[in-house]
């Protein structure tokens, strides 16, 4: 396999993928799924954020994100049913299942941990002693302003974690379980080991005060954007949405069986951020993985970093033993 | 131990009628290609097929299962093929509700530890809440204004959280974590268990009856 430049890159040289928007297939169909498919996801975000906006302050709360986050992902599971990307990502019974308790163990162990170690001990920490909570020049701007810089300064922090972890073998230890997903479904960006999820839960963006409000529309942008990382819905996603946002396309290139491709695109929602940085590829693949595409179980998934680490560790240290010549 | 009497729990069992003109070595014949798939190694006796998977791909029609025996046998109405398969992704999802369970008593337990801090926290005199500004062009476009905080004292109305009466009062990143999720999940489990216990044994019977049958 020859792969394909990409600037000073060649990508594709080890597993197939596509590269180009023109070369992507679209959305096969009648006039309405044509319609629906390519829309949807512009219509959703900006229905979230008019509905944030306007909520009354009895609505405008936690538990009605939670809520639509709940019912959102619901609808995204029904379109996987209905328009799929790729068959071979179908979602059987048994990967529902894995996703489904990685989604709880989010929910529970990871959050715990947040709040207590976490983002919430640190954004309290930093806020009590650098007295950012007297910064009110934040609250005072336009909620939109104040959701857009929460959502892409949190995106930038995600952004170098996610490349640190591609890049310094402790943190890489941590991520590479979630990169031996060998599809997209909606709950897959819930895979992975909980240390490396407890790590990208870590931002920056929380360290602002903000308006409870300007927050719940912050995370509009990670539910109508964020979300569609890792699904297999076809969508013709419109020319400035894919050079704004993060796609499937763009993260089945992360995913890819290709090493090359999976050294690109690291945002979680602003795509934008890896053209500033360089390392946007626009393209998509549907062979995913690890290890020529070995799906790893939820005991290695859970060992794995350890093991590896100890592994690595022990041969750093091995000191070869000696034999006396013969 | 003897674990038949609660093995139908990640065990699957069933039987598919053979075609008369089927013999039993062809009927494995047919089947074999269903186990030549990655991480899948089986082997074939007279009559008897049995298989085991490492790390099955994702989309291999059994990958929830793990190991299991397919045998041909006579019966007064003809050749039959029983199997019995076993899956941990079945075990472990039966058992999933009990460790969200525990994780929801843990929730508690930790919760509980960190209350002794808050109270000697919330002793100290509270500093005065700041109102909440709105930018004019918010108010332009007729956003709701921000709740502003009660006076010392009164219940909830930090500057993060606003005001109101519920759960959300102390704002998303104030409030201790819940026992709650650990108890839907739980429930969730449950159900999920009973579904793919049914939909599991439903599957593999078409996937055999298909198979044999040719198409």
């Amino acid at each position: 396999m020859t792969g394909i430049r990409v600037g000073k890159r060649v990508i594709g040289a080890d597993a197939p993928v596509t590269i180009g928007w023109e070369n992507i297939p679209k959305v096969e169909g009648g006039p309405v799924k044509r319609f629906i498919f390519t829309w949807f996801q512009p219509t959703m975000l900006f229905a979230l954020l008019i509905f944030w906006y306007y909520a009354p302050n009895s609505l405008a709360k936690a538990s009605t994100a939670i809520t639509i986050g709940i019912a959102f992902k619901v609808l995204l599971l029904l379109l996987e049913w209905v328009n799929p990307r790729h068959a071979s990502w179908r979602l059987t019974w048994k990967e529902f299942a894995t996703d489904l308790f990685y989604v709880g163990l989010g929910y529970t162990v990871i959050r715990l941990a947040g709040f207590y170690l976490g983002s919430g001990a640190m954004t309290k920490a930093v806020q009590q002693a650098m007295h950012w909570d007297k910064i009110t020049w934040f609250v005072s701007m336009p909620l939109l302003v104040q959701a857009f810089l929460i959502a892409f300064i949190f995106d930038f922090g995600q952004y170098w974690m996610h490349r640190g972890m591609h890049n310094w073998y402790p943190l890489w230890l941590t991520h590479s379980v979630h990169h031996y997903i060998t599809q997209l479904n909606v709950n897959k960006g819930a895979v992975g080991n909980p240390v490396e999820l407890f790590l990208i839960g870590l931002g920056v963006g929380g360290f602002f005060d903000f308006l409870p409000r300007a927050a719940l529309m912050a995370g509009a942008f990670g539910l109508a954007v964020g979300t569609y990382q890792h699904i297999n819905v076809r969508f013709n996603s419109p020319r400035w949405w894919r050079f704004l946002f993060n796609t499937t396309e763009h993260h089945s290139l992360h995913h890819s069986l290709d090493y090359e491709a999976t050294r690109s695109n690291y945002s979680g929602t602003f795509i934008i951020i890896d053209r500033m940085f360089g390392t946007c590829v626009d393209g998509e693949a549907e062979l995913l993985g690890m290890e020529g595409g070995r799906r790893m179980s939820i005991r290695e998934q859970m060992t794995f970093p350890f093991t590896e680490g100890w592994k690595t560790l022990k041969e750093k240290f091995h000191r070869p033993v000696s034999l006396p010549a013969e | 131990m003897n674990l038949t009497a609660i093995d139908w729990i990640w065990h699957v069992r069933g039987d598919v009628p053979l075609a008369p003109a089927l013999s039993g070595e062809d009927a494995l014949d047919r089947l074999s290609p269903l186990f030549r798939q990655t991480g899948t190694s089986y082997e074939r006796m007279t009559g008897l097929l049995r298989f085991r998977k490492q790390d099955p791909a994702a989309q291999d029609k059994m990958s929830v299962f793990d190991s299991g025996t397919l045998q041909v046998e006579q019966a007064p109405e003809g050749s039959v093929l029983r199997y019995r398969l076993s899956s941990k992704a079945l075990l472990y999802c039966f058992l999933a509700p009990l460790l969200f369970l525990a994780l929801a008593q843990v929730t508690i337990g930790i919760n509980m530890l960190g209350k002794a801090p808050d109270k000697a926290a919330s002793a100290k005199p509270e500093p005065e809440a700041k109102p909440i500004p709105m930018n004019p062009i918010d108010k332009a476009l007729g956003a709701p204004e921000p709740e502003q905080p009660k006076k010392a004292g009164a219940k909830g109305g930090t500057a993060n959280g606003g005001g109101g009466g519920d759960a959300d009062e102390d704002g998303p990143r104030n409030r201790k974590p819940s026992p709650t999720p650990a108890y839907v999940f739980a429930g969730i489990f449950a159900v999920l268990y009973l579904v793919g216990r049914l939909l599991e044994d439903r599957l593999v019977k078409a996937l055999f009856r298909k198979t044999l049958a040719g198409a």
